[in-house]
């Protein structure tokens, strides 16, 4: 059963470990396997943390497709921080940097309508035959002293070229952790992560028909992964405590089932 | 401790329920390492603080590993059975079976609590294991039950522990509940809980420590059951909206005239 690829052996590990320690077992999996750092870096998502783009006054996200060393690109001045020493950092191209804009403006009304708060940034860059890009998304919230919730959506895409139409990659992760703790319920933690993929192919007419496939896509595969999150956190997880312990005696269970069974016994048979 | 080791230690540490093999391939492919010797504590510590069940050579019932029931040296013993055995926590195998009569003066209380907690125990719980066993100062009485489902095939397992310290003296009765459930399909979520239970028993007979056994447990599952209403209706309807208020879908076309509103209503970061 043991699969003979380290990096096989560590998304694996990864998926089975606490998946509020991912960050942590990461970082541990690279001192344990130096060899495995940057593949790990790349394919693990881990909760976005923020940073603020002291040139616009605004906050942004952070992710591997926006680091460069140890600066991060801000999508609101398109400028690095901490300014990055020796030279520039690695940019889009124009054409690429302009639907970046326009996609980051259109998913900050997204944000705002879905999320009414929280913060969104969308990174682009060049590949061949197209180009790609992630639309990050985070909202972290305390309704009480004892209680924490955050969501967190990596959105990450491919488009590439064809004649009048594009086909889009989309590989969407969204980690959603909640905590409560209560005199009557103890301590309480529900965390995770959900990764779903889909592949489409849509008319292009020009860069603008980028922006608008780009945020359908997202929109839609949001609005799903959020109906599969709450049935997984909130019916899966519960159904599995009542398998594990049953409220009502499993012996009147079993009466009520053999009763039922033999009404309908005598049924058929009359 | 190294810090290698103290990392993988914590990867055993966290392993979800029925997944420790799993946990434990992955750390040999990954480290290259096939005896993991430096992990015999690590993996003592999960059996014990899990009650790890075992089947003994020859025995039919499951009985389970714990501190309260170590003889020291790997080896320890089970009341119900009047035996010992040596426990080998890598392989989670039991072996070398002897004659083990319990010599305690809370004898009689240790017989009828493993009775009466057990007829309550199957009414309750579809399978489940239990131990009860004189403190090693022979003052008070552990109780330590685990009820497992695995479901690996359908990406799912859970664990339900429950321990507590019965001091027929004082008539206190001090203990924990903990649910640990793992589901990855698609993803990885966990659910994490903790429940400390501290109660007063009258009379100290078996048959009423196992009442409020039988009540605490109950009230806790049911407030579980109501801790994922309240997570779903209130953080995670709180963290991200099924529609705009609007409930209508963005019209990506048009996201531009959104603008107006965005920019009156906020929702650029502070």
């Amino acid at each position: 059963m043991a699969s003979a690829d380290p990096f096989d052996s560590a998304l694996d590990l990864l998926r089975r470990l606490n998946p509020k320690d991912t960050a942590a077992n990461v970082q541990r999996l690279c001192s344990l396997a130096p060899s495995l750092t940057e593949d790990l870096l790349e394919s693990v998502d881990v909760p976005l943390t923020i940073k603020r783009d002291t040139k616009t006054g605004r906050d942004f996200l952070c992710c591997d497709y926006n680091r460069d060393g140890d600066s991060w690109r801000s999508p609101w001045s398109n400028e690095f921080f901490p300014a990055i020493d020796d030279g520039e950092g690695v940019v889009p191209s124009e054409r690429v940097r302009k639907m970046e804009v326009k996609a980051g403006e259109a998913f900050d009304v997204y944000r705002e309508l879905y999320f009414e708060g929280g913060i969104s940034s969308v990174y682009f860059w060049d590949v061949d035959d197209g180009f790609a890009g992630c639309v990050l998304l985070k909202k972290s919230a305390s309704p009480s002293s004892k209680s924490a919730a955050s969501w967190d959506s990596i959105h990450v895409f491919e488009a590439l070229d064809r004649a009048r139409t594009a086909r889009y990659k989309l590989t969407s992760t969204v980690i959603l952790n909640l905590g409560t703790d209560a005199e009557n319920l103890g301590n309480m933690d529900l965390s995770g992560n959900m990764v779903r993929q889909v592949e489409q192919d849509l008319p292009v007419e020009n860069d603008g028909s980028h922006v608008t496939n780009i945020g359908k896509m997202v929109e839609d595969m949001e609005g799903k992964m959020r109906n599969l999150l709450q049935e997984v956190y909130f019916g899966k997880a519960k159904d599995v405590v009542g398998d594990l312990r049953s409220i009502a005696s499993l012996s009147e269970a079993k009466r009520d089932k053999a009763t039922h069974q033999e009404m309908i016994n005598s049924m058929s048979r009359s | 401790m190294s810090s290698k080791t103290s990392a993988l230690a914590s990867f055993v540490e966290s392993a979800p329920p029925g997944e420790l093999t799993n946990v434990t391939s992955a750390i040999k492919t990954i480290t290259g390492d096939n005896s993991l010797q430096s992990l015999a504590p690590a993996f003592q510590k999960y059996n014990e603080e899990q009650f790890t069940t075992v089947k003994l050579p020859g025995g039919s019932q499951s009985v389970i590993i714990s501190s309260h029931n170590s003889l020291g040296d790997g080896r320890y013993y089970d009341v119900e059975s009047q035996s010992s055995f040596a426990f080998d926590h890598s392989t989670q195998k039991a072996s070398d079976v002897q004659s083990h009569v319990l010599e305690s003066s809370q004898g009689d209380l240790v017989k009828s609590l493993l009775k009466s907690l057990s007829t309550h125990a199957q009414e309750h719980y579809p399978s489940s294991s239990l131990g009860v066993y004189p403190t090693f100062d022979d003052t008070s009485i552990a109780v330590v039950f685990v009820a497992n489902k695995y479901s690996p095939n359908n990406f799912w397992n859970g664990r339900w522990r429950s321990q507590y310290i019965f001091a027929p003296s004082s008539g206190t009765l001090i203990g924990s509940i903990k649910v640990d459930v793992h589901y990855y399909e698609d993803g990885n979520v966990r659910l994490i809980t903790s429940k400390p239970v501290s109660l007063s028993v009258s009379g100290g007979s078996a048959a009423e420590v196992t009442r409020q056994i039988a009540a605490a447990e109950r009230m806790y599952q049911e407030e579980l059951n109501r801790a994922f209403g309240s997570l779903s209706e209130g953080a995670f309807k709180g963290l991200r909206r099924q529609l705009p208020v609007t409930r209508q879908k963005i019209d990506w076309e048009k996201v531009g005239g959104y603008r107006l509103g965005q920019d009156i209503g906020g929702g650029r970061s502070r």
